[in-house]
């Protein structure tokens, strides 16, 4: 390895926090930039450091790991998202996949595996644990999975539907008119609807938004 | 006003009307019978009185008969002494305690008066009664109409007093006398007063009767009312009770099988791994040791994320309602083997924590019924949500039951519907269970206002604008 690779750890577990750090500690390719236990706090972090990888645990106080890890992947794309989890249940990994995280590992694995997770990331991979990869393949065949919007998607949508311009969401966001128009096309793509009109009608019919 | 309160009234108002109106009538025609009554008597007395002084007249016509039948040649000294002869006849007739006769001339001089003797002499041809009447001129023109009857108010000698009378007068032609007695009617007067008074206080008495008789319905429909509600009021809590025993019940087992998974599973685990950590420390197989207790370490975290997960499942909180049913039902399909189609929303964090949990509760819940009792080979498992509002179905094509013999037994699965039933209700929700051979559909709705889209934990937090 020529070059290190820095990371975060973000995780409400001060026990967890601890036990990844003394593990990563061991391998001098890896720098641990420093530690957070909310989403928000490791959000804060990143933008201090910018980190090549985040690794964040789901279950979190102000804001849990996917969401943050929508909001990485807006503000922050260089950075790697890694979700360190409890949970292997498919609905986890697809929504960390859906939100934009390249990697999905267990708490329980061995340190080998995590290092193996980071160094694949950090080579532009995804990596999911033993086990979970029979998951990962089949979620790419469930075509439901495509429908189900992210949660920067679905307040966009409701921006959409409520007459906003992408002008004025982003502004409200706080993100860039270009970003905006992406979760746009990305909306239009996983519901099969080609105008904002058509977004409209679908929140509404959904009994979502203003219009009785 | 609540459901009893209306209840009472609707039972009391009619009551209390009728019994007014029954009353008012009974009133009404006591008071008439008594009218006419008196009048009757009155009418018979007065019959009576009147045959009475047609006796009298006719006896004191006889009387002076012979005094005035004189020859009409006769000298007037004979006309004057027969005069004088009829009068002291007339004067000495009397007939019980007031009865008397009285003589006028036509011009009202009084000639006769026997009990009165300072009126002879004196003109009364204007005297009126206290009541206006022309009393001697009335007696007067009855005398003239060939005898007739009047009624007049007189002073009775007895009593001293002025009270009412009937008089009868006759004209003494040759003479020109108007001859006429009278009878006291106060008797029949003071008798009418009296059967009123009788007649009134009678009816008084029924009315009073009649109110009694009122109230005493009405205080029975209001106890009645009271007993019912007090006996109702009993059974519901019974219910309860032996309802809040069973959740009780329920929950008791809930916490003796974690307490057991917790002891029987984790607790043995760990308790290995501290005796392989002392060996370690100790033995010359360290690194075996070691790796020993990290498996089992790890095989520890596994249970414990078993049990977690089927206390509460952390995918509701963290990925919301869609996301958890999609994974409920997906592991009810590997668990069971039952085929399930799974529809969920686009959407997620639309709805309050304690909603979404009852929602899937719920799902839980049927799923579990369906793997216990239904022998289904499908199952559908979809949440919506639209302008009427979030709907939960779960159908399969099994075998069904009995809704009230479920809902009655004791058994879990009553408690659990029930339950569910209760959690929707707080919401404003229903739940619908159909249930027959062709398969069970269980059906919730929420009302559109549970579904709050304005949340949205991103935008809040980057920016304060909502």
């Amino acid at each position: 390895m020529t070059s290190t690779i820095r990371i975060i750890i973000a995780d409400d577990h001060p026990l967890v926090l601890e036990g990844v750090r003394a593990c990563l500690e061991g391998y001098e390719h890896i720098e641990v930039l420093g530690t957070a236990t909310t989403g928000r706090a490791a959000l804060e972090l990143a933008r201090e450091t910018r980190p090549d990888i985040a690794m964040l645990d789901i279950n979190m106080p102000e804001m849990n790991g996917l969401d943050a890890t929508e909001l990485f992947r807006e503000e922050l794309p260089d950075t790697r998202l890694l979700i360190l989890s409890m949970h292997d249940d498919r609905e986890y990994i697809s929504s960390a996949l859906s939100a934009g995280a390249r990697g999905y590992i267990l708490k329980d694995v061995p340190a080998e595996e995590m290092i193996a997770a980071i160094e694949a990331i950090h080579r532009g991979g995804t990596y999911f644990s033993a086990g979970l990869g029979n998951v990962f393949a089949r979620l790419r065949e469930d075509p439901a999975e495509e429908t189900v919007l992210t949660t920067r998607e679905q307040t966009i949508l409701l921006c959409l539907a409520d007459g906003k311009a992408n002008k004025m969401i982003a502004r409200e966001l706080d993100i860039s008119v270009r970003t905006v128009e992406t979760h746009r096309k990305n909306l239009k793509r996983k519901l099969g609807i080609s105008s904002t009109a058509g977004l409209t009608r679908y929140v509404i019919e959904n009994g979502l938004g203003q219009g009785d | 006003m609540t459901l009893r309160q209306k209840i009472l009234l609707l039972a009391t108002i009619p009551l209390i009307l009728a019994v007014a109106a029954i009353s008012l009538l009974v009133n009404r025609q006591a008071d008439s019978l008594a009218t006419r009554e008196i009048a009757l008597f009155e009418e018979t007395m007065l019959a009576a009185k009147k045959a009475e002084l047609l006796n009298y007249i006719s006896l004191a016509q006889t009387s002076i008969d012979h005094l005035t039948s004189i020859p009409v040649n006769s000298s007037a000294e004979d006309v004057i002494e027969a005069q004088v002869r009829a009068k002291q006849i007339l004067n000495s007739l009397t007939f019980g305690e007031d009865g008397y006769f009285f003589v006028y001339d036509r011009a009202g001089t009084n000639l006769v008066h026997p009990k009165q003797s300072w009126r002879v002499g004196e003109n009364y041809w204007d005297l009126k009664d206290k009541d206006g009447r022309l009393v001697i001129q009335d007696l007067i023109a009855a005398g003239d109409a060939g005898g007739g009857f009047t009624r007049y108010a007189w002073e009775q000698p007895s009593r001293g007093d002025v009270t009412d009378k009937i008089g009868y007068a006759v004209m003494v032609e040759p003479w020109g006398w108007m001859l006429g007695t009278g009878i006291y009617i106060d008797d029949v007067v003071n008798q009418a007063a009296k059967t009123r008074a009788v007649a009134d206080s009678q009816i008084r008495e029924t009315f009073i009767l009649i109110s009694a008789i009122a109230l005493g319905a009405v205080i029975i429909v209001f106890a009645t009312g009271v007993v019912i509600n007090i006996r109702e009021s009993r059974m519901a809590d019974a219910k309860l009770q032996a309802l809040a025993e069973r959740v009780v019940d329920a929950q008791e087992e809930e916490r003796g099988r974690v307490a057991r998974e917790l002891h029987d599973s984790i607790s043995q685990i760990l308790v290995s791994v501290k005796f392989m950590l002392q060996s370690a420390r100790r033995g010359p197989k360290t690194a075996e040791s070691l790796g020993k207790a990290e498996d089992n370490l790890n095989l520890a975290i596994q249970e414990v994320r078993r049990i977690s997960h089927d206390l509460r499942p952390g995918l509701l909180d963290d990925l919301g309602l869609s996301r958890a049913l999609r994974n409920l039902g997906e592991e009810f399909a590997a668990r069971t083997g039952i085929h399930v189609d799974i529809s969920t929303t686009a959407f997620k964090n639309l709805m309050a924590d304690d909603v979404k949990t009852t929602l899937y509760r719920i799902a839980q819940e049927a799923l579990t019924n369906i793997e216990r009792h239904a022998q289904a080979e499908r199952v559908e498992l979809g949440v919506s949500h639209g302008p009427a509002g979030v709907v939960l179905v779960i159908n399969d094509d099994g075998a069904g039951f009995d809704q009230a013999k479920l809902a009655a037994s004791r058994k879990p699965v009553g408690i659990g519907l029930r339950n569910m039933q209760e959690r929707l209700t707080r919401h404003r929700g229903r739940l619908t269970i159909d249930s027959g051979p062709q398969g069970t559909r269980v059906r919730a709705w929420l009302p559109r206002e549970v579904l709050q889209s304005g949340a949205d934990p991103l935008g809040a937090q980057v920016s304060g604008a909502a």
